[in-house]
């Protein structure tokens, strides 16, 4: 399998095979490839539905995680055998959402997207921002990812600084 | 979670097609089969028994049941052309011209929506045929409104929408397989993609994740300008693909205009150029059962 990319939306233009090979990156980095991963963009309008369906928040956001495992300790990957359990979850990417953000803030969409991806995966990982202690483990695992994507494609990310307030 | 997901999703999408048209899915008939179709196969148990006791009670010869008089065969109208006119056709004719004046009340528009991105509509019957030229080559997509009508309702869909008001029956879309052709400047061969829009298949699946907006099935090269399908020509089928090539091949198609947006609009042409061409068949339907 890999990862599963859906585009649900007309608003944002995607580049479905730089995306791939962006979570791909990602993946490598924290090594999961042997997971399945499911990728889904989605407008303001169905972000901000999947929000107040599941958290009861009534607002469009960039990425909303469902995690496969949801006990996961941070980091810990689960030990699964069976190939059907090889699977972390999906993540719907708020793109219309990450995208004006970008023009605001100029910054390219795509490499906006990696790093929402990237929280995306934490999430899937089993880390989480409800206390100051997960915030900062949770950081440390974003910085390193960070930093290990610079390294091997060369491109800077800069982290969304506004954006551990949802999630 | 991912069934709950799941259902989210197919909920959020079976919403997205329900919207107003009164009485738009009224023309349907196969959406009304299933309320047809359990009540009518009762009904008819004893109706069939009783007229075979009827035969079978020895009637007297010579008596016939009313049913079967030669009557209703016999034409009962006549205009003078020598063709068959009974009162089913009157019927019929008077049921057509109420259906035709109820489908144009609904009709959104005369004329057919405009494709943006400077695409040009070419008609031949229900085969619609856009042509773009960009920066020396050339894009068309072809698609066919017949048959593009998913009968993508469920059982459990039809039992909820019998309970709602006729406004909140689904809209009728079209959603027609198309082709994509896209020929470079003195290119010998055609690089053609056969999409489709693939919810219909998907909503039927149990637990299926949702799927793309529309998808590509084969990619295969053709011979430029020729309207002949060679069979011999490798085919590239999607299902077995590598994602990655997969993804190239829809941004390849994004440039060149062919993206959620574009096939958004493609439906919205498509449904509206099936709503007229059904009017037209009911029109012409009607002039042949009245003869004139």
């Amino acid at each position: 399998m890999g990862v599963v990319l859906r585009n649900l939306q007309k608003i944002v233009p995607i580049r479905r095979a730089r995306l791939r090979r962006d979570v791909n990156t990602l993946r490598h980095i924290l090594g999961i490839q042997k997971f399945d991963l499911g990728v889904i963009c989605v407008d303001n309008r169905r972000i901000q539905q999947i929000n107040h369906i599941y958290r009861k928040k009534n607002m469009p956001t960039d990425v909303l995680s469902f995690p496969f495992y949801e006990d996961l300790r941070p980091g810990k990957l689960p030990c699964t055998l069976h190939r059907d359990e090889l699977n972390l979850g999906d993540i719907f990417l708020g793109v219309e959402f990450v995208m004006k953000r970008c023009q605001e803030e100029s910054v390219d969409l795509h490499d906006a997207l990696t790093i929402v991806t990237a929280h995306g995966i934490c999430h899937l990982l089993g880390y989480r921002h409800e206390t100051e202690e997960e915030w900062t483990e949770m950081l440390q695992k974003e910085s390193y990812i960070s930093s290990e994507y610079s390294r091997l494609t060369g491109r800077q990310l800069e982290p969304l600084m506004r954006r551990h307030e949802d999630g | 979670y991912s069934i709950m997901l799941k259902s989210l999703v197919r909920a959020v999408g079976a919403a997205v097609r329900l919207s107003s048209a009164p009485s738009a899915a009224a023309r349907a008939l196969p959406l009304s089969c299933p309320t047809n179709r359990s009540p009518g196969s009762v009904a008819s148990r004893p109706f069939t028994r009783s007229l075979w006791m009827l035969n079978s009670n020895g009637a007297p010869s010579g008596y016939r049941p009313k049913l079967f008089s030669s009557k209703v065969l016999s034409p009962s109208v006549s205009c003078g052309c020598g063709g068959l006119h009974t009162e089913g056709d009157k019927a019929f004719g008077n049921f057509l011209s109420d259906e035709i004046k109820e489908e144009k009340k609904i009709q959104k528009n005369k004329t057919l929506p405009k494709m943006s991105g400077g695409w040009e509509l070419e008609m031949n019957g229900t085969e619609a045929k856009l042509t773009r030229h960009l920066s020396g080559e050339k894009v068309t997509v072809t698609f066919n409104v017949n048959n593009s009508i998913p009968p993508s309702f469920e059982e459990e869909e039809e039992a909820q929408q019998q309970q709602k008001p006729a406004e909140e029956e689904p809209e009728i879309v079209s959603t027609p397989n198309f082709v994509v052709e896209v020929t470079k400047q003195n290119g010998k061969h055609t690089l053609v993609f056969d999409c489709h829009f693939p919810e219909d298949e998907m909503s039927h699946g149990e637990g299926e994740e949702e799927s793309d907006i529309f998808a590509i099935r084969e990619v295969s090269f053709q011979p430029e300008g020729d309207s002949e399908w060679k069979e011999t020509s490798y085919t590239l089928n999607t299902d077995s693909l590598d994602w990655a090539l997969y993804d190239h091949l829809m941004d390849f198609l994004a440039d060149r205009g062919i993206d959620n947006t574009f096939t958004d609009e493609l439906m919205e042409l498509s449904t509206a150029i099936e709503h007229q061409e059904y009017i037209k068949f009911l029109e012409d339907l009607q002039s042949f059962v009245k003869c004139n």
